[in-house]
């Protein structure tokens, strides 16, 4: 070590205080100063418990024969030992209320050993009074000052008896006893005194480091600890751990106990196990873990796997440790079981069920038992009507047809609560087809014009004739329409009008909006929100003594939302309601999405297949057709290749198209299965099936829509082009 | 006229009163039933041109009937019109894999009703039944 100890004694003998910009230290400070330590009181005093440090001390004096203290930052005791020196002790017991910066000094002076020590970060070494030398050595933390370690009191040459009989004087004590401590002493030379600080201060810093790790680590452990007890303590939630791979790494007794798996069995095991094995293929753990990645954390309901595979309800909370900004480290996953809370809600669902099956069991068989009297009604009326038992005077006849005509009001209130118990059975069916809005509408103008003349209402149409084809179940706008007519009819008082027209629905092209609207009493702006629900009917002031079942909206309402579409009304009290629809317009381009949907959508070949089955017989064209298009739909390939609807306002209803996304080769295959199919259907070969196809070309195009239109545009000529080819279209 | 027998199977005996007058008008012969085993018994030895099936029937049900019918020899062509007040939704599919030709809710239209026989019988159908709709 080629350090030197900074030696300051004064002229006098006395100690000078030192200014730091003179002091050098011999021994550099314990840590890297740059370090940032934050050390809280208990921590301090902790690292410079005397306990701790005796042991280590009393050696170091025993083996240099020096007096050993630890002090605290300003140079106070905090604990000494092996003090071999009595010259110090016998003076230092006289030395009663006499404060110093260091505790070994002799002098009537304060001492700044320690605070220089701890200021220059190195050992200082002080000559004193009586001539006594010793070792200030500093303990540093980071830049924490903690204290010093003071060493030495001892002569580096004979005592001096003149300078110690002074110092007798000055501090009280009989010379002579001075005197024979001092010279028992043996004097420690300073070359041996200046080693031994440098020993102490490596010693002192080694020790700090080592005390101040095993302090930290035993804080860690104690807290690791508490963590564990905390996290064994809970019972009733699974807590465990996994790394980034969904391996299990830490396995707590709530787990234990709620999923089965003992700790030792777990631990390296993927976290799938607990989940259902149809969970587990579709491939949600890792969608999970994916998902806690992306957003921090992740929480889940559902159904969970124990080790004796008893499945139970879990609320899964997934949350991703990250080690650093960029390394994902583990992930922590707390499950709780909810199965009874759970059970109570199955509970209460399956009530609610009951209550609506029993609801639906009773509309149902109070739709079924009307009929049988009604249709019975119904048969004597028109028998008597139809003039089967001779002719009717004119009284008898009006009253009949009245009678007809309430039979009728009946008829569509039993449908009506039919159609209630399929809305709620989800057996409310529609099967949409290309179908001409003009055509529905005139077709329902003529069915409700009577009634609107009974109740001398005028029935105006306000319908442009260049609406767009729809596609919808024919029967079902006809329901909705008559269910709206007929509502506005009777709402509305005599002389008054009820329009029915379209409207240019500009928020989305893909929808016709059509409307019904009244010149009756209104509904009042709190009521526009339920008039839609179901047995809703607003209180009306029309008189009328007789307003239905309230179940016309709410089936209308079903019906066009079966369709994709919307349903509003608008209306101002005393002047009248509008109730506006939309259904979707005819698109071959939506019909032709799943095409689309194929992967491989860069551009390629599409081909258009054309069947025909003629000729058919007449009368059964209704039959047969539907399961010649079922024969079709089992030769496509599903989600891929579209079958066209048929178009019957546009063509002969003997003709089948298919769009499938693929070239001459698939094609062929496709055709030899519809042909194996068709033949097999139909073994009399009445169908007499002609397929042809036709390929076309489409460019990867500059997006997705281009391409639709593409596609569209030559699938519309194609189709055109071989219904004109067979000379078929009507 | 064509004098062909139809068999009414229901035990509405409401329905028989109201339906014979208009399908004896049209010149058809009706025969009835009100129970499923009657049914059975007046089918064989009727030998109806077509029969009118109601399905909620005393002792057995329409689809017992409809079966017993296709596995005897004389019965197993006979056309059937299954009119009931049953949900469509829920039987006619059944009916029609049965054996039942047309299947009509009731309260069925007369022009409807009236063309369902026509059609089942194999007869004439007028133009206007076509159009009407």
């Amino acid at each position: 070590m080629t350090s030197e100890v900074s030696e300051r004694i004064g002229t006098t003998g006395h100690l000078l205080s030192p200014t730091s910009s003179t002091l050098r230290p011999y021994s550099s400070g314990l840590v890297d100063e740059s370090e940032t330590i934050e050390l809280s009181p208990s921590l301090r005093e902790d690292l410079l418990n005397f306990d701790a440090w005796g042991g280590i001390l009393a050696a170091y004096g025993r083996t240099m024969r020096v007096a050993v203290a630890l002090t605290d930052p300003q140079g106070q005791i905090l604990g000494e030992c092996h003090n071999p020196q009595p010259v110090w002790k016998v003076i230092h017991e006289a030395r009663c209320g006499f404060h110093s910066g260091c505790p070994f000094c002799i002098t009537t002076k304060p001492c700044t050993a320690v605070s220089d020590a701890l200021i220059t970060g190195g050992a200082i070494m002080v000559h004193d009074q009586a001539g006594l030398t010793h070792v200030a050595v500093p303990l540093l933390l980071g830049k924490e000052h903690l204290g010093a370690i003071v060493a030495g009191q001892v002569f580096d040459q004979y005592p001096d008896a003149l300078l110690l009989e002074r110092v007798a004087k000055q501090f009280k004590v009989p010379p002579q006893e001075l005197w024979n401590v001092a010279r028992m002493q043996r004097p420690v030379g300073s070359a041996i005194l200046k080693a031994s600080g440098d020993l102490l201060c490596a010693l002192g810093r080694a020790f700090l480091r080592e005390r101040y790790g095993a302090i930290l680590e035993a804080k860690l452990a104690q807290t690791n600890g508490r963590f564990r007890l905390l996290v064994d303590g809970v019972k009733d939630h699974a807590l465990f751990t996994m790394d980034s791979s969904g391996l299990v790494t830490s396995w707590n007794d709530g787990a234990e106990n709620m999923l089965g798996y003992p700790e030792s069995e777990i631990m390296g095991r993927s976290f799938s196990c607990i989940f259902t094995q149809q969970d587990s293929q579709n491939g949600v753990p890792q969608r999970q873990l994916q998902m806690a990645l992306e957003k921090g954390r992740t929480e889940d309901e559902g159904w969970r796997v124990r080790r004796d595979k008893n499945q139970f309800w879990a609320s899964v909370n997934i949350t991703a440790l990250w080690e650093n900004a960029h390394t994902m480290g583990s992930f922590a996953i707390i499950v709780q079981d909810k199965t009874e809370k759970n059970k109570i809600a199955i509970v209460l669902e399956e009530a609610r069920q009951e209550r609506v099956s029993l609801q639906q069991r009773l509309l149902s068989r109070v739709s079924h038992e009307l009929r049988t009297p009604l249709t019975a009604i119904y048969l004597f009326t028109t028998n008597l009507l139809d003039g089967l038992f001779g002719v009717l005077t004119r009284p008898q006849y009006e009253h009949l047809t009245l009678a007809l005509d309430n039979i009728g009001q009946l008829k569509s209130m039993v449908s009506d609560l039919l159609d209630v118990t399929r809305v709620q059975t989800y057996k409310l069916s529609v099967e949409p087809e290309h179908i001409s809005p003009v055509r529905v509408i005139t077709e329902v103008l003529g069915t409700c014009r009577r009634n609107a003349e009974l109740k001398n209402v005028e029935l105006r149409s306000d319908i442009a004739l260049d609406l767009p084809f729809l596609w919808a179940d024919p029967a079902r706008v006809r329901q909705i329409l008559t269910n709206l007519i007929d509502n506005g009819i009777k709402f509305t008082p005599k002389n008054g009008t009820v329009t029915i027209g379209s409207w240019p629905f500009s928020e989305d092209s893909g929808f016709l909006c059509l409307f019904v609207s009244d010149t009756g009493c209104g509904i009042s702006p709190e009521n526009l929100d339920v008039i839609f629900d179901r047995l809703m009917q607003v209180e009306s002031n029309t008189g009328s003594s007789r307003s239905g079942l309230g179940l016309g909206l709410y089936i209308a309402k079903e019906l066009v939302s079966r369709h994709d579409g919307r349903i509003w009304a608008e209306s101002e009290l005393g002047k009248g309601s509008t109730f506006y629809f939309t259904l979707p317009v005819f698109s071959l381009a939506r019909l032709c999405a799943p095409v689309f949907a194929a992967p491989e959508l860069t551009g390629g070949s599409v081909t258009l297949i054309a069947v025909d089955v003629l000729p058919v017989e007449e009368g059964l064209q209704g039959q047969i057709l539907p399961e010649v298009r079922k024969v079709l739909e089992s030769c496509i390939r599903p989600g891929q290749d579209v079958l066209l609807p048929l178009m019957k306002e546009a063509q002969p209803s003997e003709m089948f198209f298919i769009l499938a996304w693929t070239d001459a080769g698939g094609c062929a295959v496709i055709t030899t299965r519809i042909s194996k199919s068709l033949q097999r259907f139909d073994n009399n070969s009445k169908l007499n099936p002609e397929i042809s196809s036709t390929n076309m070309l489409v460019g990867p195009g500059d997006s997705r829509e281009a391409q639709i239109r593409e596609v569209t545009t030559l699938v519309d000529r194609e189709v055109q082009k071989h219904i004109l080819a067979k000379g078929k279209l009507k | 006229m064509s004098g062909k027998k139809i068999l009414i199977v229901d035990d509405d005996e409401d329905l028989l009163r109201g339906l014979s007058p208009r399908l004896e008008a049209n010149g058809y012969t009706v025969k009835y039933a009100t129970d499923a085993v009657s049914a059975i018994a007046v089918a064989v030895r009727e030998a109806p041109d077509l029969v009118i099936l109601d399905l909620g029937l005393p002792a057995g049900d329409g689809f017992l009937v409809l079966e017993r019918m296709r596995a005897l020899a004389n019965l197993v062509k006979t056309p059937v019109i299954v009119l009931s007040a049953r949900d469509p939704a829920d039987n006619e599919k059944r009916a029609l894999d049965a054996g039942a030709s047309i299947y009509l809710q009731k309260p069925a239209d007369n022009h409807e009703f009236m063309a369902a026989v026509r059609e089942a019988l194999g007869e004439e159908v007028a133009l206007s039944t076509f159009l009407r709709s």
